[in-house]
């Protein structure tokens, strides 16, 4: 080879080494996030960055050591003076008119922001990828996701040698809302085995009226847990509400369940124990072995 | 004649007025939820982003807040003394004529149709919310002018019709919005003070200040609305011109203001009639003072709710509410009772 | 003399079935003192309300200064005509200088501040209403004839050449019933302005006015001096009622009389 051509060749290589060194020394720089949703917070911690999380939501909750970082404002309305002066190097966030324009103020400042749309299980994924790949950690990325993915499928698998159960699923019972075909709610439903009663509507979580209750001959009627009374009470206020409606299959065969709201309604990493929990109800007889109880009983029947 | 409003008079009046806001406005730049110092301030914004917080807070939070703030108290304060000129009501405010709910429906359409298009750096909601804000304003007096020749009554009758209509829009189309985007869309309309780039804090300004201003021009003539369009028109002011001219012009700033924050509460009602009461109805004095103080207010309300439940924060509405109504009603038993007012 | 106002063919009606005027014309010399007289409903009120330009006639025209009523701008039109109406208490608690300035608003320039000039006629028109001493009152702190005369204030502020003024005097006392319409006369006679006053009290109208206008309540008219129009007979088939009639020096006075009045020969 040319002498010259390899001192050129040489040259090149070490400074796209240099370079990419560089780069793998910013992104893995990254050392203080700040994080304004809370199932963003729990996709950061489950990635092993809790340490280097300097700022939460009021609302971030979990795990434990999330709710003992510094507040920076509710979910809805942000702090951006907190934000600011927690110096963070990555800010993770959605991507809904309140976070947006947060979002641009600190973009103003120079801080780097991620906004996520995170509504459905793909997008939860992808949510995923891109939180690592700001913080440098791409490496743990993948295998949380992959890991999800693959618990996510076991249950469908195994839900899918089962019948559908036809499925009605309650927001909220006074003025009554249930959740929809568009929502991520429903691709649990599917996944977990059962079959949303609801036909689709416009709005994702709709009210709806008596009669459509009372004509859909829901099987299972699983409650979402609202606020932060008791779950027992909430079961026994369930029953009594849902007895009026004593023709559905649901009621006649005492598959109403409130459910503990924030591993299923939170599209993070523990939503599998969700889609576990749910299957569990929906097809007691083949998830009966509780295989990751890790959180404890998550339901109340 | 020891009564009659002199120019130097006026002037001193806005210069103390102005003082005051200006005072506001600097305090209220020094308070917040983080502890800033000023010197840390001009030291500049540093090397790296996010080095110097001190700086990046003041400049790139406080400052386009409290300048938000300010704007949207002078629009709110100048249209609720216009609109209580023109239908010759100490009740009335910048809402009341369809403004809200156009504003409410045009940012019902925008989550809708998915609008992602911006406007002068605004959102895509607060587009809408001023473009439907200005629409309904104008089919108040169209349909007011048709229903009666647009009279006061006509004008309001319209615009109670017309409110109630679009509510029931808005209701209907609440059950097609997806969720999340429909709790975005209301907590929007409950009115904020956001952190806006300079350059629509700029064009917002220069369409205000302009509204203002063409405002002040006849705010004499507004004087003599109040003795009803018949006195009007023998006292040489047209008052179908005026009216429309006036309506127009404060739905414009409304409308702008709406579009900047939502919509604030009680500012366009309490700070004209507080206003009036101290320095008396000539409108060629209440309309620039009001606007002032008005933006006083707004800045003194949003500060109050940045900081007072901190880290969480509460709509400038709700404190508006709070602080306006005994300030109000404090005001009220002190001059109402005096034989004459203070000038 | 060239005349002021010319009124012709006119006719006005407020709804199909309420034709109020019917083919009213007559002329009014500049400088004259015309009072319009008539029973409840005849159109006294609608009448002055055409001629200030507020309301537009079904038919016929209005000339003022052989110019159709129509052609004046509202600021030229102010500057002829000031209006005179029913006293009232506005929303806003302006003082009575305050009201009485606003009749300048034809004359402010573009920064709307009164000048020296506007203030001398505002001050002048306080005092020639005997009002100065409340002047920086607010208007709803005043009797009603003390409002009334600050209403006639603004109308002097204004310094029209015509003056309309619908019934100037119904509130006020005697000593000011009979200061108002002095003052009036002598705006007549003194600066030639001509007025056109609606009255209810047929003695001031013999007093005081050159021209009478009588307006029936079946759209019939009679106009001419007052000596002419103001008789018994007249009086008694317009208005429905008889009147004692007396004269004292130029002017007939009369005396409306009830069926329960003392002395009544019946």
């Amino acid at each position: 080879m040319n002498h010259r051509l390899h001192r050129v060749l040489v040259i090149v290589f070490t400074i796209a080494l240099v370079l990419l060194a560089i780069e793998y020394a910013f992104a893995s720089e990254i050392q203080r996030i700040v994080s304004l949703s809370p199932n963003l917070t729990e996709i950061v911690f489950a990635l092993g960055l809790g340490d280097r999380v300097v700022g939460v939501s009021n609302n971030c909750d979990w795990p434990v050591e999330a709710k003992q970082k510094p507040k920076m404002g509710t979910f809805w309305q942000p702090n951006t003076e907190a934000i600011i002066a927690a110096k963070p190097d990555l800010v993770v966030c959605e991507s809904f008119l309140q976070h947006k324009e947060v979002a641009e103020t600190l973009k103003r400042v120079g801080l780097p922001v991620v906004s996520l749309h995170a509504e459905s299980i793909e997008e939860l994924y992808n949510a995923i990828t891109q939180i690592g790949s700001a913080a440098g950690c791409s490496d743990k990325a993948e295998p949380l996701a992959a890991k999800i993915k693959s618990e996510l499928n076991q249950i469908r698998i195994k839900a899918s040698s089962a019948k559908k159960v036809k499925v009605l699923w309650v927001m909220e019972t006074e003025k009554l809302r249930v959740a929809g075909i568009k929502t991520f709610i429903n691709e649990i439903i599917e996944l977990a085995g059962g079959q949303n009663v609801i036909a689709p509507t416009g709005d994702q979580y709709p009210s709806v009226g008596t009669e459509t209750i009372l004509t859909s001959g829901a099987e299972v009627i699983i409650q979402s847990a609202m606020g932060t009374e008791d779950i027992t009470k909430q079961q026994e206020a369930a029953d009594k509400f849902w007895n009026r409606f004593a023709n559905l299959p649901a009621v006649k065969d005492k598959k109403v369940y409130v459910i503990e709201a924030d591993t299923v309604l939170r599209l993070g990493p523990r939503l599998p124990d969700g889609a576990m929990a749910v299957a569990k109800l929906l097809h007691p007889e083949l998830f009966s072995q509780p295989k990751d109880q890790n959180q404890g009983d998550q339901t109340h029947k | 004649m020891t009564e009659l409003l002199t120019p130097k008079s006026l002037i001193s009046k806005i210069a103390l007025c102005l003082a005051v806001l200006v005072v506001v406005m600097f305090v209220c730049s020094l308070v917040g939820t983080q502890k800033i110092s000023l010197s840390a301030v001009f030291a500049g914004p540093g090397d790296t982003p996010g080095q110097n917080t001190d700086y990046d807070i003041f400049v790139r939070v406080r400052i386009p807040r409290i300048i938000l703030a300010a704007l949207v108290g002078a629009a709110l304060a100048a249209s609720g003394v216009v609109l209580q000129a023109i239908l010759r009501n100490p009740l009335a405010e910048p809402y009341i004529l369809g403004i809200s709910s156009g504003a409410a429906l045009g940012v019902m359409t925008a989550a809708i149709a998915g609008i992602s298009w911006s406007f002068v750096g605004g959102s895509p909601m607060a587009a809408m919310a001023f473009l439907f804000a200005i629409g309904t304003v104008w089919l108040v007096w169209f349909t007011g002018h048709l229903a009666g020749g647009s009279t006061v009554t006509s004008l309001l009758l319209a615009g109670v019709v017309i409110n109630a209509f679009f509510s029931a829009v808005i209701m209907l189309m609440t059950s097609l919005i997806d969720s999340e985007q429909l709790r975005s869309t209301i907590m929007w309309l409950m009115g904020s003070i956001g952190e806006k780039d300079f350059s629509t804090l700029l064009a917002s300004a220069i369409f205000i200040i302009a509204g203002i201003a063409v405002l002040f021009t006849i705010s004499q003539k507004l004087n003599v609305l109040a003795f009803g369009a018949g006195e009007a028109r023998s006292l040489g002011v047209n008052p179908r011109k005026i009216t429309l001219v006036a309506f127009a012009l404060a739905s414009f700033i409304t409308a702008v203001a709406v579009g900047l924050s939502g919509l604030v509460g009680f500012v366009g009602l309490v700070v004209p009639h507080s206003v009036r009461l101290v320095f008396g109805p000539d409108h060629r004095q209440l309309l620039p003072t009001s606007a002032l103080l008005g933006a006083a207010f707004v800045v003194i309300c949003d500060t109050i709710a940045r900081t007072i439940i901190a880290p969480a924060q509460l709509p400038v509405g709700v404190i508006t509410a709070i602080i306006g109504g005994p300030v109000f009603l404090i005001l009220l038993s002190r001059y109402s009772k005096k034989v004459g007012n203070l000038r | 003399m060239s005349i002021c106002i010319q009124v012709e063919n006119l006719g006005f009606s407020y709804g199909p079935q309420a034709q109020i005027l019917k083919n009213l014309s007559f002329e009014i010399p500049a400088g004259t003192f015309l009072s319009i007289a008539g029973p409840n409903g005849a159109g006294k009120t609608t009448l002055l309300n055409l001629l200030s330009g507020l309301l537009k006639p079904a038919s016929g025209s209005i000339e003022i200064d052989s110019k159709p009523i129509t052609s004046y701008s509202v600021r030229q039109l102010a500057k002829k005509i000031a209006v005179v109406r029913q006293e009232f208490i506005p929303v806003f608690e302006f003082s009575a200088a305050e009201v009485v300035s606003m009749a300048r608003t034809p004359y402010l320039g573009a920064l709307a501040f009164e000048t020296d000039a506007d203030r001398e006629a505002i001050a002048k028109a306080l005092e020639m209403t005997d009002t100065t001493r409340f002047s920086d009152r607010p208007l709803g702190h005043l009797s009603g004839g003390e409002r009334q005369r600050i209403f006639i204030a603004r109308a002097l502020a204004q310094q029209t050449p015509i003056l309309l003024l619908d019934e100037p005097t119904s509130f006020l006392d005697m000593k000011h019933q009979v200061g108002i319409y002095d003052l009036l006369k002598k705006m007549q006679i003194e600066k030639q302005k001509t007025i056109v006053s609606v009255t209810h009290d047929i003695n001031l109208a013999a007093q005081y006015s050159d021209l009478v206008l009588l307006l029936s309540a079946d759209g019939g008219y009679n106009f001419g001096p007052t000596r002419e129009i103001l008789t018994t007979e007249r009086i008694e088939r317009v208005f429905g009622v008889r009147t004692f009639s007396a004269q004292i020096g130029q002017t007939k006075f009369f005396f409306p009389l009830g069926r329960f009045t003392k002395n009544h020969s019946s």
